[in-house]
């Protein structure tokens, strides 16, 4: 998974300028939800595909999905390892000595896997089609204290600089004998303190300077305060919320009715 | 006299640091001998830095070669080469992480692998020079900026290494702070016969205390000599952007009254006059009237 950096992708599509970062929040929810409310893998494949297919309306590059679905697939992996063991409704299709493989266990097992891949995929759209001024904006609009939204932005703009902090205390420890790449695990962390060590006390030093900066421009002198950009829910946005309740209506009702159920009484 | 071993060999290295970017490093060839005293001049961008990280294999050369002692960087690792080449970074606080100062100066020598009494003389010692061995029990983060900017040259110094690379030794100091790294690195390369390279853009420190200078501008190696030679040709320093020192400019306007134009400190500079103005006081009593080097007696 892209960690690190903002994965913010800009692009001159619908989603990313039209679309209330509100509403892509709800949007965002109503897939988790419809991905608990289904576990037959058919179902969350096509899911998983609508989704990809959003991100590609946002105009998002396809390799950009790449490391959402290779993450996902680990997931499948283990759900197709680990839930035929637990699950014995269906035909079996396999025997390993005395384990015996059936079809729903596996189908299962790879519902599992496509869960996760329907879920970080969809936060992936998410946050590449949304920027992180938008986002905080969403989330101070939806009743997040304001100096909240700010540790928030500040979070996620400090990022590459203590990266970059990172990259140079590590060259610098390395210059002094620290040798990241030998001994087990353990003894590795063990000598990560090095590093850890003057990039938490930079960080701190940072987030100080940052906050005196900031005192000293009068923030927080005020209970409220307006925004630059602005973001209005037009009529667009009330349609799709609108259409993701009744979606999540609609999924009720067929996890009530059992559609969609590969297992009945399994999440 | 036969010359001193070349103990950093920059061989025809070319740098990138991402595919598709200007060349940080454009075909560049050094030779550091033993017992250098040299500094890399230049201003933000140049490639100072990217060069001195290919001396301990930080970097290893896009196209050709680093040899260390004969070794070639790509065959060797940095946490071995760390014994031959110590660097020290422009930032105390990115190397600082220990509770004490002199756990602090004993991390390099421990990554070595030396043993007790080896680390323990080694530290003692670097401490001594930098003037902290009273305070190695200090909390690190408690001291100056001076201070620690200090401790972190010890903690390299106490690696032993024959070569030091030193970044920026003089940023965010006062005067005093820098006379005194600066003639810290003078007595570890004039009484301890260590190799020593700085990188920095202060022609000051440079003129004073440091006798070979390379000039780097875009990537290359546009001047290596003597700091008293390279410094002083404005013209080719024009070309990077930098200028000789003041001190060394008003020389220069002033040649034609007997100064030599490749003064580099204030106090050659008064030096020179008081030449001057005994033989221009000779001069006047054999001739009376007005003296040309009349207003240097103000000076004096």
């Amino acid at each position: 998974m892209p960690v690190g950096y903002s994965i913010y992708i800009e692009k001159p599509s619908y989603v990313h300028q039209r679309i209330d970062p509100r509403t892509k929040l709800f949007a965002l929810c109503t897939s988790f939800v419809l991905a608990l409310l289904f576990n037959n893998p058919a179902y969350l494949g096509v899911l998983l595909v609508a989704v990809i297919a959003i991100g590609l309306w946002a105009k998002l590059p396809l390799k950009s999905f790449r490391a959402y679905l290779i993450y996902a697939l680990w997931f499948l992996i283990l759900g197709v390892l680990i839930w035929p063991f637990y699950i014995h409704q269906g035909p079996v299709v396999l025997r390993v000595g005395s384990a015996q493989f059936t079809r729903d266990g596996l189908l299962f097992g790879l519902a599992m896997g496509l869960r996760v891949g329907l879920m970080v995929t969809a936060a992936g759209v998410w946050m590449m089609s949304t920027s992180p001024q938008h986002m905080t904006l969403g989330l101070l609009r939806l009743g997040l204290p304001y100096k909240a939204g700010m540790a928030m932005s500040a979070t996620i703009r400090f990022v590459p600089l203590i990266n970059a902090e990172r990259a140079t205390i590590m060259e610098a420890q390395r210059a002094r004998g620290l040798d990241l790449s030998r001994g087990n695990p353990f003894r590795r962390a063990v000598r990560y303190v090095a590093v850890i060590g003057p990039m938490l006390v930079q960080a701190l030093d940072l987030a100080q300077s940052l906050a005196l900066a900031m005192e000293a421009r009068a923030f927080g002198a005020r209970h409220s305060r307006t925004s630059i950009t602005e973001i209005r829910l037009t009529r667009v946005d009330w349609y799709i919320m609108i259409g993701c309740v009744l979606l999540i209506a609609a999924a009720i009702a067929f996890r009530i009715l059992g559609i969609g159920v590969l297992i009945r009484g399994y999440l | 006299m036969a010359e001193p071993e070349v103990v950093i060999d920059v061989d025809e290295v070319s740098y990138t640091y991402a595919p598709d970017t200007p060349l940080a490093l454009d075909h560049v060839s050094l030779q550091i001998r033993k017992g250098d005293f040299l500094a890399l001049l230049g201003q933000n961008g140049a490639g100072k830095t990217t060069l001195a990280k290919t001396f301990n294999g930080l970097l290893l050369p896009t196209r050709g070669s680093v040899y260390v002692g004969g070794q070639d960087t790509r065959n060797a690792t940095v946490s071995s080469l760390a014994a031959r080449v110590g660097y020290c970074y422009q930032n105390p606080d990115h190397q600082i992480f220990n509770t004490t100062v002199y756990r602090e100066a004993s991390y390099g020598p421990r990554n070595l692998g030396l043993p007790p009494n080896e680390i323990a003389a080694r530290v003692d010692h670097a401490l001594q020079l930098v003037d902290l061995a009273d305070k190695k029990d200090a909390y690190p983060f408690l001291l100056g900026k001076g201070e620690r900017q200090k401790l972190a040259v010890a903690s390299v110094l106490a690696m032993g290494s024959p070569i030091l690379v030193v970044d920026e030794p003089t940023t965010g100091l006062d005067l005093h702070g820098i006379r005194s790294i600066m003639t810290l690195l003078r007595q570890w390369n004039q009484i301890e016969g260590r190799t020593i390279v700085i990188i920095t853009h202060d022609l000051h420190i440079v003129a004073e205390y440091v006798p070979r200078t390379v000039v780097m501008a875009q990537g290359k190696i546009v001047a290596d000599g003597p700091t008293r030679s390279i410094l002083s040709d404005g013209a080719a320093l024009a070309t990077t952007g930098l200028k000789p020192p003041q001190i060394t400019r008003v020389a220069q306007r002033l040649s034609h009254h007997g100064i030599p134009p490749d003064v580099m400190t204030v106090d050659e500079m008064l030096a020179c006059l008081r030449t001057a103005l005994s033989s221009n006081k000779d001069a006047r009593t054999s001739q009376e009237g007005v003296s040309d080097a009349g207003w240097l007696q103000h000076l004096h």
